[in-house]
């Protein structure tokens, strides 16, 4: 796809003798909602963290809207254009699973602090769009609060406010709601929901399979650092076209006593 | 010891006063110094990167397995013969005790920078933020409230062993106290006084740094 908003090419990425990602080709088109599904150990996580350029890869290359931002450490053959890269910095924001919220700020200074030091933007417009922010994912009342004094729940959402702010045009969400307790689950789902409404590009590890059936347009199940499979998830969860995707889907409704959350 | 007698002391309460005066300048400034050398140390053995980590241990490793005083009779006797640099005996004992305290510092900041966990600086990059902000708004801030208790504990080190600076003839506290005990033949009665001001010196950091400790655990549930 030439108008895709991320590719990654022959995407290979080793952790000393194992091969985490394995000749990866991904296409991610603008507005799409790609879900990510997988064993633990299959490469999820470790394919976000490329995209993010939080990892080295040995092999392939990864372009952002047609331009090289990543290429294997191994391969020969141009490198990414510094100037580009720093264009191209705040084109992807990231949520993790153990929040990452920075502890001895405020929720506000939080979401404040890339927008003034990485974009330049003043300080009463930062908190002007911070507070937008906040109030879309129900949190303009805790704005002075510590994350220590969130809710894990609040605290994802906080961190989801941080990467809006820095305008992304691609979200990257990594198993954001794995460590929370199952009754914090919803409000950040709905959260990511009403993002995905608005237009957003998602690239979501998650394990949450009725999530994933509602918001994906894709859904991606890689194993053992492949991509096995990619569909509709009409089609991935009704009639999985492989082996290993059907085996997982399976083990995954035993274990969920065939229920599925939201 | 029932003949405490700090009547002719008493006489020489300037001078002491002196001393205290010259052992705080001292202590201020090989502090800075420390403090900056220190920071600076610990980043550099803290990248992993060979050309600046290997000389950072080097340096810390000297400075902490050798005698203070002798780093200080070095630069007062050593540096004039060997550079032709004479720094006097302030600038030599000021020197030196930075140089040094600078070494225990850096190890310090190091263990706090590294218990700052990784995925802080993981959150800083995918918000776009570079090394220096990076740093100054996410991870230093958060590695002082790690380090500060030790951190104040050397600095009350450091401010005890400027008396040190007595070997080369700086005129600070411990050294004017030697001068009055020759003069009054009241050693202990000296040297009590003298350890009464170190006390004054020196305690009210310790409450300093508690001040701090407590003020920064306001971000804490």
């Amino acid at each position: 796809m030439a108008d895709s908003l991320i590719v990654l090419e022959q995407v290979t990425k080793r952790y000393g003798a194992d091969t985490v990602l394995d000749r990866v080709d991904l296409a991610v088109a603008p507005g799409q909602v790609l879900v990510v599904i997988g064993p633990s150990g299959s490469g999820k996580s470790t394919l976000l963290r490329c995209v993010a350029r939080l990892e080295e890869i040995q092999h392939g290359r990864i372009l952002i809207d047609g331009k090289l931002v990543l290429r294997g450490s191994e391969d020969a053959g141009p490198i990414p254009n510094a100037a580009t890269l720093r264009a191209l910095r705040n084109d992807i924001g990231m949520v993790f699973q153990s929040f990452n919220l920075f502890p001895h700020l405020t929720v506000m200074e939080n979401v404040t602090l890339a927008p003034r030091r990485v974009m330049g933007v003043s300080f009463a417009e930062a908190e002007a769009l911070a507070i937008e922010l906040l109030t879309r994912v129900g949190l303009e009342d805790k704005r002075d609060a510590y994350p220590s004094r969130l809710s894990g729940g609040q605290q994802q959402r906080a961190a989801i406010a941080r990467a809006l702010a820095m305008h992304p045009r691609v979200m990257l969400f990594d198993e954001v709601t794995s460590a929370l307790d199952p009754e914090l689950v919803g409000e950040v789902l709905k959260t990511m929901r009403g993002l995905a409404e608005r237009g957003m590009t998602m690239l979501v590890v998650t394990h949450e399979m009725g999530f994933a059936r509602d918001i994906a347009d894709d859904v991606i199940f890689m194993d053992r650092g492949v991509i096995v499979e990619r569909a509709p998830p009409d089609r991935i969860f009704a009639e999985p076209a492989e082996p290993r995707t059907r085996a997982f889907l399976e083990r995954l409704l035993e274990r969920e006593g065939g229920g599925r959350r939201n | 010891m029932s003949d405490f007698q700090f009547g002719r002391i008493v006489e020489y309460l300037p001078d002491l006063i002196n001393g205290v005066w010259l052992t705080l300048w001292l202590s201020l400034t090989s502090m800075a110094m420390g403090l900056v050398l220190g920071l600076i140390l610990a980043l550099a053995r803290y990248s992993g990167r060979k050309p600046f980590a290997w000389p950072a241990y080097a340096y810390i490793e000297f400075f902490r397995t050798t005698p203070p005083l002798v780093q200080i009779v070095w630069l007062y006797y050593g540096l004039p013969g060997v550079f032709g640099v004479d720094l006097g005996a302030f600038g030599a004992a000021a020197v030196a005790l930075g140089l040094n305290i600078a070494a225990f510092f850096a190890e310090i900041f190091r263990a706090g920078i590294a218990g700052v966990d990784r995925t802080q600086w993981q959150a800083a990059r995918v918000l776009g933020l570079d090394w220096v902000d990076t740093l100054r708004f996410a991870i230093l801030p958060q590695a002082a409230r790690k380090v500060l208790p030790p951190t104040g504990t050397t600095v009350i080190y450091l401010i005890k062993g400027t008396a040190l600076a007595s070997a080369i003839g700086t005129p600070e506290l411990l050294r004017v106290g030697q001068l009055v005990a020759n003069e009054t033949f009241r050693p202990v009665e000296t040297l009590t006084i003298v350890a009464i001001a170190y006390f004054v010196l020196t305690y009210p950091i310790a409450l300093a740094f508690h001040a701090l400790e407590r003020r920064f655990a306001a971000d804490r549930a």
